[in-house]
């Protein structure tokens, strides 16, 4: 067995006391990513440092919305007024894994682990969230596509740690869309794909997507965007979108599936969730 | 690094030394010889150690012991009804042949009974939400679903 030392302190200012007599070691939030990574000896850290009781706070609404990053995902979901304004997310984050998996599992750690596949980290995406990453030296806030870096790799840096997630509430004419593309239900996604828009009529003003496991990071699709831009929204542009999706991503072939499908089935699901949120399906 | 930690087991308090890097499938099953709970995969995968922490189910496999300082735990071993009955979902999961070889069954339970301890009158889309993270290499599932509604049923009275 994997033998480590395991603190919860009560406060930040424990936590950073800690953090700094024992550097190397790892922080802990739900552990569904990290205890699986320890049995799987692909981490070996003599020291985890608990965020449970940390006392980071929870969610927050109000002019903007603030959730905290040790808001677990069944929290996010079962939250009275999160999934109403932002029913995207919830139908995002009750596609991770399982019961089990999600009463324990935080939003902060679904980010931090820095899956290609990060569910929340899709529609949190087009949604424009920013995160709060605090250290022992003080705070800083970046936009939610500037925190990954790649494959599990993300800017935290300096014994940081993700404190929270900010959002500001959609605009009323906002639809948005989360699918994903799994084996079986409880799967990590072979792709996922997230789209946001706002539409004036039949012109669109604004524009989000995002695609999942087939690059080394969760990718906005950025030249999509672009192209929708004060756009009307036909079936030629619905090609051309498709086109510029698969040549703007870099699916590798895995475990849990092959590029050439990852490709086929990013350019069907950008169709698919453009076609539902116009109303042409 | 040696602890000791107080929790609720099965409705009557506890208290155990647990090493540091212990996760609870480990105390329930070593120091406190509550051996229902299986380890299937060790990774949160399979469910087989599904136990009921502050009503929510959870992969004991997964969960650090010392988180479990000051909350109430259910265990398989807590079903059993006055006079070593079996409980209603376990009588259920009996009737219906829910089970087979029944490595599964402890965690299935579970998560049948954190279901219907918050939804009582699951749909049967609810029920397979439910337990998707439960997997069985016997049944095929299917008389695991019938199990999961003839309990409610009965619970329903």
């Amino acid at each position: 067995m994997n033998h480590f030392d395991y603190f919860k302190p009560q406060s930040l200012e424990e936590l950073w006391d800690l953090e700094k007599k024992f550097p190397g070691a790892k922080y802990i939030a739900g552990g569904t990513d990290l205890m699986v990574k320890i049995k799987n000896r692909s981490i070996k850290p003599q020291t985890l440092i608990s965020l449970r009781s940390v006392g980071l706070p929870g969610i927050d609404i109000g002019e903007k919305v603030r959730i905290g990053a040790m808001t677990t995902i069944t929290d996010l979901i079962e939250h009275p007024e999160l999934g109403r304004i932002f029913p995207v997310l919830a139908q995002a984050a009750k596609r991770i894994g399982s019961p089990q998996i999600r009463n324990v599992g935080t939003v902060g750690g679904n980010l931090c682990n820095c899956s290609p596949c990060a569910d929340t980290a899709l529609a949190l995406l087009i949604l424009d969230a920013r995160v709060v990453l605090r250290s022992s030296r003080g705070s800083r806030e970046i936009a939610l596509e500037e925190f990954f870096i790649g494959p599990g790799v993300s800017c935290l840096s300096g014994g940081e740690l993700m404190t929270g997630i900010l959002l500001d509430k959609p605009a009323s004419n906002a639809r948005a869309i989360f699918m994903k593309k799994g084996r079986v239900k409880m799967d990590l996604a072979v792709t996922s794909v997230g789209v946001l828009l706002e539409m004036e009529g039949d012109i669109c003003k604004k524009a989000r997507l995002a695609v999942g496991s087939v690059a080394p990071v969760p990718l906005r699709l950025k030249k999509v965007e672009e192209l929708f831009e004060n756009a009307v929204i036909p079936k030629e542009i619905i090609q051309e979108a498709q086109k510029i999706a698969v040549n703007s991503i870099s699916p590798i072939t895995d475990i849990r599936s092959t590029a050439e499908y990852r490709r086929e089935i990013v350019s069907v699901y950008v169709k698919r969730a453009l076609e539902k949120l116009l109303g042409n399906e | 690094m040696k602890k000791q930690i107080n929790f609720v087991l099965n409705g009557s308090e506890v208290a155990v030394d647990v090493e540091a890097h212990q996760r609870l499938i480990d105390v329930l099953r070593g120091s406190l010889g509550h051996t229902g709970t299986k380890e299937g995969c060790g990774e949160g995968e399979c469910g087989a150690c599904t136990v009921i922490v502050d009503g929510r189910a959870v992969n004991s496999c997964l969960y650090p012991a010392l988180e479990a300082e000051g909350r109430s735990i259910t265990t398989i071993e807590g079903l059993r009804s006055i006079d070593n009955q079996l409980s209603v979902i376990q009588q259920a999961f009996v009737e219906q042949g829910g089970i087979q070889c029944g490595f599964c069954t402890p965690g299935m339970i579970m998560s049948t009974k954190a279901l219907l301890d918050q939804n009582p009158d699951p749909t049967e889309e609810e029920i397979r939400d439910a337990l998707v993270g439960n997997l069985c290499r016997c049944t095929g599932y299917v008389q695991i679903i019938e199990s999961v509604k003839s309990a409610a049923q009965k619970l329903k009275g």
